[in-house]
């Protein structure tokens, strides 16, 4: 049997990381690590990328709820004039979940909003921290799409469709791109506690299991069974791998060396690698005081979530691939989903998290990491400018996919601009609208992929992120000043 | 011709000599030899009241005239224009038995399933390898049919019978034990996306979803011919109607009883992943639930891949998006309700009497109350579930297909979207797969619908090309883990041709002439000389065809992950095989249960007992699969699954080193061991390996293991021996 047909098969059927591989100088440029039909032999190698980059990673802060626009990045002063009453007819309707817009009674936000750094970009109080760091953002106000309850809208600013099946933003990556350590997962999630649409949400979809997201928690046991059981210490653990894999290897030996059976064998290697690599990279204790104290480690109202944006950097910088932080464990009081009294909903989430992903855009900053990694903040969708249609008068905001604001950070992406409006009363996209595909396909552009070509043969035709839509007009315009 | 090609307006089709004479609603298109009595020179001509094409569209003089002496001439038709373009792909057209090859290989032919394989290795210059010892034999027999390894007495009883049948015995004893209908049902499961929630955000409980699965179990245990077992779950109730007015009876008749288990059948509509925030929009609900009833039947009965269609016709294939709606309109009408299962009688008398609910519910007024913190608390929730658990459903209840008082329209939707309806369509077949007579619709006050029961017994008409040849290819792939076609879930332009088509259609036409008895084509499977090889090539034939395409040597196959977890349990000694009822929530860790929206929407069982039953038993939430199963590539219930995926993942390992669940069930192993083998090391090695492995221990293994046993414990070794390759694989 030839070598190269074994080798081929072998990597076919391995799954996560094959950091050996390079060890024993199987493959050792990235040229080579791609077959001649240009797929990846092996699934997690780094791979160039095709394009222009100028991100290498990504961090993804997801507001899990939804936050409100007109009460952060997008001030209204329309609302403020129009307070308490019925919308414009000029306005038309939209269907929200508890209602319709036309319906609805118009409600101010409470906060005030300010100018911040050089340029002078508009931030409201519930974020005095991060409004420090304003000249780094780029705000675009201007995103819509189709799904205005929590499953359909998770569903589609993860996976670019909204129902489970399809792989997440950082499976396609992963696929793209591979990861630079072999010995932690290539896309880590970092999760509060639930998820309203389950955890399909940050699935492979059809893509190989290897590029699924794994939930990765503090503590000295970060994946699921990655400690040993009670008992068991690390020399018992050596020596169960010893003699299984002198077991494993005469029944390998005794089948023509297969390579499904090979890497069977070596992802038990990599388990153990792990055991030793994810701990190391979750336990904190060596960050200096300073540090801790940047992310809001000394207060515990903002001590959990400020955690997972360490754990963030520190993953980013050990050459994980795409980071996931959540904020909200999706129960309406402990996230986003403002729809009883939405601003003291808002400004308990603020505290939790402004220290932190103000900290976190510092310290990358100033460890030379902001350049190359991407740093995306926002929730599934925004809130409605009336309050709630189900609640009666309060205070709480529905739903709104039709208009409303996401940051991006670091990556090649040009700080101190917003991007596109929405109109006078913050319901709909206005100028320059940013679908949902046109986010996805310029997200991928700044990490040197093209939209178009990332594309996977899944039932009967080829599958991409952006499915017949988007355009990376939006990656230009985030470079550009 | 975008009218009357593919899309057969009023039934016409203008593409052949035979349609055009045979016409459409109005009768014969055209007369041979009198153009001035064809129908078609008249439309064209615009004379009467049919006038065609529609609108400003008229033909030129010059062409009517051509046409007319086209036809006075008797409408001559180039004999190869005479078939159509689209029924000459491989799969749309009517299998058609093949003769076996003539072969001079003496005994390796053991059935023409043989003859069909050896001819193709003789092409390609193959042979095959050698046959699997009886021992290896029967692990991948039991395997393969039941999704558990044989005890060891099993084994043994199989190595040692020395009658001349002894392969027939086995295969016959396994295909009448009930275990067969949890492993292939599991399949069928997966190929309709079967799960007991909704998905998405609430999640939604669909709590009559496993009188389903069970239906389906005992579908294949009884081996209710194929055609049938569609048929139930297209359209049960239509065809066996008098299931219909069930909620009237005083007495439940035992024609009726079966009838309404066949209904059980169109649960299979019931029970897909959809956001129950639809229902909010009816429109947007309802259209979603006839593409997916669309989508499902295309891709689990027809092996084709229809969702494109939905919002443009198809690139590659001939359907046409008029194709897509027209099945759709099958589903017009029809809506989910929940039945009783018993007669009125019991329905209220059950109702009346219902002392285990009240109780529940006394409970339930008590832990609202109760201040209880902590322990007490938790031991009051505990009850709580517990007396909920216990109580009988009022009656027992199925949710299935009936009909709307009146059946709506069906529009073409533009680009799939609810909010732009097209022109209306009736229920139709497509054009290229043998369209079948135009469906009748009765009328009047007696009207019944009987569109599900023409969409049933079009796709089990003899003349349906696709139905049997995607079920055996079904049947081949679970056998040797690969299809004779690879694309099981598409036998269209975009999916890969049979690498057999003689033996794919041979076995198709010996499915029909056998009733479509599947347990037949298991066992004609099964004892060929083929599926009885060794998984060990020889060196020539893994260069020559790495991939086994033409099978010189059986496929190597990893247990998928509801084999993996019930053949731990098998072989710990927990496994319990109580069958059907509502499905069982094992316990999760509190790690593993992070992710879940609402952890107590994961209220475990609190029987101990219960969470050791088969994989097939455990409720399946869409929102959340058990990690355990999850790791090892278990089905996200999306959509059709047709074949599990099979990854090699470091996930795997630290599920099968350190989860809970390996680690209890290998203390399980160790003490099962310890009580057969007392204190002998050398005694407990060899019965580990007979239990997990079905042989016992080289001299070598023995040697290792029972040096691994100085510096180690019993339970170790045992979860050891989950952790083998020989475990895990099927040789």
């Amino acid at each position: 049997m030839s070598t190269d047909a074994t080798r081929r098969d072998f990597l076919r059927h391995t799954g996560l990381g094959l950091g050996w591989l390079a060890a024993v100088d199987l493959l050792n440029s990235s040229a080579s690590a791609n077959g001649a039909s240009g797929l990846p032999l092996n699934p997690m190698a780094p791979r160039t990328s095709p394009l222009p980059a100028t991100a290498k990673s990504v961090i993804h802060l997801f507001m899990q709820g939804g936050p409100s626009h007109v009460d952060t990045f997008d001030p209204k002063p329309l609302l403020r004039k129009l307070d308490g009453q019925n919308p414009p007819e000029s306005f038309g309707s939209e269907i929200f979940q508890n209602g319709h817009f036309s319906k609805q009674i118009l409600m101010a936000s409470k906060r005030t909003f300010r100018r911040y750094g050089e340029s002078g970009l508009k931030v409201s109080d519930l974020f005095p921290h991060l409004a420090e760091r304003v000249d780094d953002l780029a705000i675009i106000q201007s995103n819509f799409h189709e799904g205005f309850t929590h499953s359909q809208g998770q569903f589609l600013i993860h996976n670019g469709w909204p129902r489970i099946g399809r792989p997440s933003l950082g499976s396609w990556i992963l696929y793209g791109l591979g990861t630079e350590n072999q010995n932690l997962p290539g896309f880590v999630v970092l999760l509060q506690g639930g998820v309203r649409s389950g955890p399909e949400v940050y699935g492979e979809g059809f893509l190989p299991a290897a590029y699924q997201g794994t939930s990765f928690r503090s503590g000295p046991s970060p994946i699921l069974n990655l400690k040993p059981p009670p008992g068991r210490t690390p020399a018992a653990q050596r020596d169960f791998l010893d003699t299984l894999r002198e077991m494993n290897q005469s029944h390998l030996e005794a089948r023509n060396r297969d390579s499904e059976l090979m890497a069977r064998l070596e992802s038990y290697e990599l388990a153990f690698r792990m055991q030793m690599a994810a701990p190391e990279v979750s336990d904190i204790s060596g960050e200096s005081e300073a540090t801790q104290k940047l992310y809001g480690l000394d207060d515990p109202v903002s001590a959990d979530f400020g955690g997972r944006c360490l754990l963030a950097r520190r993953l980013v910088e050990r050459g994980v691939r795409f980071v996931q932080v959540w904020s909200g464990n999706g129960q309406n009081s402990v996230d986003w989903d403002g729809h009883t009294e939405c601003d003291k909903n808002h400004v308990k989430r603020a505290a939790e998290t402004d220290k932190a992903v103000a900290g976190m855009l510092t310290d990358l900053k100033s460890r030379g990491l902001l350049d190359s990694t991407l740093v995306i903040w926002g929730g599934e969708f925004g809130r409605t400018p009336t309050s709630d249609g189900g609640r009666g008068r309060t205070g709480g905001r529905d739903h709104n996919p039709y208009g409303f604001t996401l940051w991006m950070a670091g990556g090649g992406v040009q700080g101190g601009q917003t991007i596109g409006t929405t109109d006078e009363l913050g319901l709909r996209a206005a100028e320059y609208p940013v679908h949902l595909n046109d986010l996805h396909a310029s997200i991928l552009a700044l990490l040197g992929l093209d939209h178009t070509k990332l594309t996977y043969r899944h039932s009967g035709r080829d599958f991409r992120l952006t499915d017949v839509g988007g355009t990376t007009d939006l990656a230009s315009k985030l470079r550009s000043a | 011709m975008g009218c009357h090609g593919a899309a057969r307006m009023s039934d016409l089709d203008l593409r052949s000599q035979a349609t055009l004479l045979k016409g459409g609603k109005r009768g014969a298109a055209i007369v041979r030899g009198n153009a001035a009595a064809s129908l078609l020179v008249g439309a064209v001509k615009r004379e009467g009241e049919l006038k065609m094409p529609p609108g400003d569209a008229s033909l030129k003089p010059s062409d009517v005239a051509l046409l007319g002496d086209w036809i006075d001439a008797g409408a001559p038709w180039p004999a190869e224009a005479a078939v159509s373009v689209e029924s000459s792909w491989w799969s749309f057209r009517m299998p058609e038995r093949p003769a076996a090859p003539e072969l001079n290989e003496g005994s390796r032919v053991g059935n023409p399933i043989d003859a069909f394989i050896l001819a193709k290795l003789n092409e390609h210059g193959m042979r095959p390898t050698e046959p699997a010892s009886r021992r290896t034999f029967v692990r991948r027999a039991y395997f393969d049919l039941h999704g558990m390894p044989p005890t060891p007495d099993q084994v043994d009883e199989f190595v040692n019978d020395p009658s001349s049948d002894a392969y027939e015995t086995l295969i016959d004893r396994l295909l009448q034990s009930k275990r067969y209908g949890e492993r292939w049902g599991r399949y069928w499961l997966d190929l309709v996306r079967y799960a007991d929630t909704s998905g998405f955000e609430t999640d939604h409980f669909y709590t009559t979803a496993w009188r389903y699965r069970d239906y389906v179990i005992d579908s294949f245990n009884r081996d209710k011919p194929y055609t049938t077992f569609v048929q139930e779950q297209i359209a049960a109730d239509e065809i066996w109607s008098s299931n219909m007015d069930l909620e009237g009876t005083l007495h439940l008749p035992k024609e009726k009883e079966e009838n309404v288990k066949r209904r059980i059948g169109t649960s299979l509509f019931t029970l897909g992943a959809f956001p129950v925030e639809y229902t909010y929009y009816g429109d947007l609900y309802r259209t979603e639930w006839r593409a997916e009833a669309v989508d499902t039947v295309g891709a689990a009965l027809l092996g084709l891949t229809l969702e494109c269609v939905r919002c443009h016709d198809h690139k590659s294939d001939p359907f046409s998006q008029r194709d897509y709606y027209r099945l759709s309109a099958f589903f017009a009408g029809s809506v989910e309700r929940e039945i009783p299962l018993v007669s009125l009688f019991d329905t209220q008398s059950n109702t009346r009497s219902f002392p285990l609910l009240e109780q529940a519910r006394v409970l339930k007024r008590m832990a609202k109350r109760s201040k209880a913190k902590g322990e007490e608390r938790a031991e009051l929730m505990r009850k709580l579930g517990e007396a909920y658990l216990k109580a009988p459903e009022r009656y027992a209840t199925a949710k299935v297909l009936a009909h709307e008082e009146n059946v709506p329209d069906t529009h073409v939707l533009i680009r799939g979207d609810f909010k732009r309806k097209g022109e209306v369509v009736e229920p139709g077949f497509p054009a290229v797969l043998n369209p079948g007579p135009p469906i009748e619709e009765p009328e009047g006050m007696a009207f019944v619908p009987q569109r599900r029961k023409a969409l049933a017994l079009w796709l089990t008409s003899p003349d349906q090309p696709l139905l049997g040849r995607v079920m055996v290819n079904r049947i081949w792939q679970n056998h040797f883990g690969r299809g004779l076609v690879r694309t099981p879930n598409d036998f269209g332009r975009q999916g890969q041709p049979p690498t057999h088509p003689e033996l794919l259609d041979w076995l198709a036409v010996e499915f029909a002439e056998r009733g479509w008895s599947m347990k037949q084509i298991h066992r004609l499977i099964m004892l060929s000389n083929t599926y009885r090889l060794s998984s060990v090539g020889d060196h020539k034939s893994l260069e020559k065809d790495p991939d086994n395409l033409y099978l010189s040597r059986m496929n190597r196959r990893r247990l998928d992950a509801d084999a993996l977890r019930d053949t731990v349990l098998a072989v710990a000694g927990t496994l319990n095989l109580r069958m059907g009822g509502v499905g069982v929530i094992p316990p999760l860790t509190r790690e593993e249960i992070l992710a879940a929206r609402m952890p107590r929407l994961w209220p475990e069982n609190p029987d101990p007992a219960e969470h050791t039953r088969r994989s097939v038993y455990l409720q399946m939430k869409r929102s959340l699969t058990l990690p355990m199963l999850q790791v090892f590539d278990a089905p996200d219930t999306a959509k059709s699954c047709a074949r599990r995926e099979v990854s090699t993942v470091a996930p795997q390992a630290l599920a099968l080193m350190n989860s809970p669940f390996t680690t209890q069930q290998a203390e399980a192993f160790a003490l099962r061991i310890r009580n057969e083998a007392r204190d002998d090391p050398e005694q407990f090695v060899n019965g580990g390996w007979r239990l997990a492995l079905g042989r016992l221990p080289t001299d070598t293994e023995r040697q290792k293991a029972v040096e691994y046993l100085k510096r180690n414990s019993l339970p170790q070794l045992c979860l050891m021996l989950f952790n083998m390759s020989e475990f895990l694989y099927v040789d």
